[in-house]
């Protein structure tokens, strides 16, 4: 395992009474050289898990373990320092990303610069707009004459420039369009295979998650609910929730789209505030017993990896 | 024959570049664009001329008094006749004429051949007529128009108090206009009903004294030269002082205030705000009430109070108390205005990228907060200025601003004021730079404000 969570849990304080849980109790793990893709509906806590794994939030509970090592509890600036070279992100949006008062020289060089690195910055940083498929003239402009595709290249080229070995990839394709999106993933790939890198996927589109990362683990409410290898949690997904949200991702062919009977998720997600136990889905669950409101359901082994926490299965 | 081949493809030819600008090349291009900020600019530029160089090139002392020259609207300069130092007179009293009548009579005649002695400067008139039979003294009359009756004589001067005192010599507040001087007999306390007129138009004179401690002439000048007075190309004010001169001396005053007042209270509040919105939480929440509690203060009164607090002692200005007083109460609009643009930029991903890179805290703020905020402060830099320069004047105008003789335009709006109606030259020039100054800062930051928003940054 290259990174390891144990009851990583975040709870965000609001006003005297009022706690909001954004993580609960997450035990996820890495391997060395595979992606892992957090899929879950906005407001699941994916972005809070992926950012507490960075260091830029910092964590209420559990242990986030790095090369078997726990991480610092507060990360410091000398911390950030220390394990830019191992743990990087790439940010969802790709506008607010680029500090528009810099050259994209300054801006991929950036972390060369903060860690005194002897190499020539301007080659480097050549070099990797090349990589990442730019043109590397292009190195004085600014963020504001680059598309959103060709922004999300420079966010990219920023944290591998570096050469980190853990990268988390925030939703990094919402905000592309779609020919834009099969680029990314490709060089995304390409960069992978090459550098070595494990990664976090955090995104929303099922099918593409499947198509990026080697396992898959589905978040609802700041919990895993459900982990497996890719293909076998998209293709037979064993809790409620992971089957609705894979049935809701729509058919590219109009007619089978049209003769699928798609039960949509009813409601809202509950409010993750003040959460009590029981299992969470079970207001919306289709198949709810009676067990689910009082007993947090824990995860259990199914298959070899493909672990859910459903009382559907104990 | 002719052999037609393709012409050599090159890539340079097919790209399509347009110049790489920064944030500030792209604010400088499209303020160029806007005719009326470009303006304004060159008025501040003028203006900044004005005041730094003006002095250097217009040398007169703003203090001098020019009292040949009080309240003089705009006009070339005036022509005078040097004379000589002044002459005690000599009252004139003849002998063989008595001084008290023998007896009283019901009528007298006007007293006759009413002329001048000497000639008629504004130094002196002196007249002198023939003694009227049955006079015990005489009345002396000055009147700025010529007289319709007996009760239109106007400006009692003097009286003589003997029948044979024939002469008398005016000396008041003499300025070279035509005057109409009148004398009427009396029997040494009541007046007879008859009088004679005299026009008189005194000529402009100083002495030659004077003429050379002004270094108006060379030492060579003689008594019955005619000189030029000083020119006050924009008049003089009510004491005589230079217009041009004045107003010059009080941009100093005013400009001195309009830009470093908000130059310091920018800079502290966007120490303030800045340290309250980065660091957030439970410090920013009392940094912030803090600031709304001096916003509640109540400004003027707080001014008031503070200008007698400090004390302006003789021989000071009130320029430092005011400008004190000024960034005291008013740092907290750009304290907020920079701690919510902390707060959003605090929040942006590139911050968050630059710390995950290993950036500390005053790298984060130097290299990506401050630059982003540049512009907004820039804005309020240059709406800040008039702002000051207006309160500045205001202040001065009621009297709780710089104190006399320390010119401002504010000040100046104050004593021009008072002759509004007769001297307006001495509030239009004031008031008109006051106006012209914070439109062009107004206009320019308008500009600005268009220049750098970046809502209308092309994005693509």
């Amino acid at each position: 395992m290259l990174i390891s969570t144990k009851h990583l849990t975040k709870h965000f304080q609001l006003g005297r009474k009022q706690t909001l849980h954004a993580v609960d109790d997450v035990n996820i793990g890495i391997e060395e050289n595979a992606t892992l893709g957090l899929v879950g509906e906005s407001g699941s806590g994916k972005s809070t898990l992926g950012k507490m794994l960075t260091g830029l939030l910092r964590k209420t509970n559990g242990e986030i373990l790095f090369r078997g090592e726990p991480l610092p509890d507060k990360f410091t600036a000398k911390d950030h320092l220390y394990y830019a070279k191992e743990i990087q992100m790439i940010f969802q949006d790709p506008y607010s990303s680029l500090n528009p008062r810099m050259t994209i020289l300054d801006i991929i060089g950036e972390g060369l610069r903060i860690q005194g690195s002897d190499h020539n910055i301007r080659d480097l940083v050549a070099s990797w707009l090349s990589k990442v498929g730019m043109d590397p003239d292009h190195m004085s402009r600014y963020p504001h004459e680059f598309s959103g595709g060709q922004r999300q290249r420079i966010g990219i080229a920023r944290a591998m420039i570096i050469e980190p070995s853990f990268v988390v990839c925030d939703e990094p394709i919402s905000a592309l369009d779609v020919s834009v999106q099969a680029q990314f993933i490709n060089l995304l790939d390409e960069l992978k295979a090459s550098l070595g890198l494990t990664l976090l996927f955090i995104a929303h589109d099922l099918s593409m998650v499947r198509y990026v990362s080697d396992y898959m683990a589905v978040m609802y409410l700041g919990s895993v609910i459900e982990y497996g290898p890719s293909d076998e949690v998209f293709y037979s997904p064993k809790h409620p929730y992971t089957r609705l949200l894979i049935e809701s991702n729509p058919e590219p062919d109009p007619k089978l789209e049209r003769s699928r009977d798609v039960i949509p998720i009813k409601g809202e997600i509950t409010s993750p505030i003040n959460i009590q136990s029981g299992c969470r889905f079970s207001d919306r669950c289709p198949s709810v017993k009676p067990e689910c409101r009082h007993i947090t359901p824990v995860m259990t082994t199914i298959d070899s990896n493909h672990t859910v926490a459903c009382h559907l299965y104990t | 024959m002719i052999d037609f081949s393709p012409a050599e493809k090159s890539v340079a030819i097919e790209q399509i570049t347009r110049p790489s600008l920064s944030y500030w090349q792209d604010a400088w291009q499209r303020l160029k664009k806007n005719t009326r900020a470009i303006i304004s600019l060159y008025i501040i530029v003028f203006i900044a001329f004005f005041t730094l160089f003006g002095p250097f090139l217009w040398q007169v002392d703003p203090a001098l008094q020019d009292l040949n020259q009080v309240s003089q609207a705009p006009a070339l300069p005036k022509q005078a006749l040097l004379s000589a130092a002044y002459i005690q007179w000599q009252r004139i009293v003849i002998q063989d004429f008595p001084a008290e009548p023998d007896s009283y009579r019901d009528q007298v005649y006007a007293p006759k051949s009413l002329r001048l002695i000497n000639m008629a400067t504004t130094q002196g008139v002196r007249l002198s007529w023939n003694p009227v039979v049955g006079a015990g003294g005489y009345n002396i009359y000055r009147n700025e128009r010529y007289p319709e009756g007996f009760n239109d004589l106007g400006l009692p001067l003097g009286s003589t108090y003997a029948g044979n005192e024939i002469g008398y010599e005016d000396r008041l507040g003499l300025e070279p206009l035509t005057y109409y001087y009148s004398v009427v007999p009396t029997d040494g306390f009541d007046e007879y009903e008859v009088y004679s007129v005299l026009t008189v138009t005194p000529q402009l004179t100083i002495t030659v004294d004077e003429a050379k401690a002004r270094n108006l002439v060379s030492d060579t000048a003689r008594p019955g030269d005619v000189i030029s007075l000083e020119f006050h190309p924009l008049g003089t004010d009510y004491l005589g002082r230079d217009m041009l001169a004045r107003l010059m001396e009080g941009a100093r005053v005013s400009l001195f205030i309009g830009i470093f007042a908000p130059l310091f209270f920018v800079l502290f509040g966007i120490a303030y705000g800045g340290f309250a919105g980065y660091f957030g939480g439970r410090l920013d929440a009392v940094l912030m009430r803090f600031a709304d509690f001096v916003v509640a203060l109540p400004f003027l009164l707080f001014m008031i109070l503070f200008k007698i607090a400090f004390g302006v002692g003789p021989g000071e200005s009130g320029i430092i108390p005011m400008l004190i007083a000024l960034v005291l109460l008013s740092w907290p609009a750009t304290a907020r205005l920079v701690r919510g643009q902390v707060l959003q930029i605090r929040e942006q991903g590139y911050i968050e990228a630059a710390r995950l890179l290993g950036g500390r805290d005053h790298y984060l703020i130097f290299r990506h907060i401050i630059p982003n905020t540049m512009g907004v402060i820039l804005v309020t830099l240059t709406f800040a200025v008039p702002a000051a320069i207006f309160t500045e004047a205001f202040l001065s105008f009621i009297g709780m601003g710089v104190v006399p003789p320390t010119p401002s335009w504010g000040s100046m709006c104050n004593e021009g004021v008072k002759t509004m109606l007769s001297h307006p030259h001495e509030l239009i020039f004031p008031a008109l730079l006051i106006s012209i100054t914070v439109l062009a800062f107004n206009l320019l930051g308008d500009g600005f404000t268009e220049a750098l928003d970046s809502r209308l940054r092309s994005r693509e």
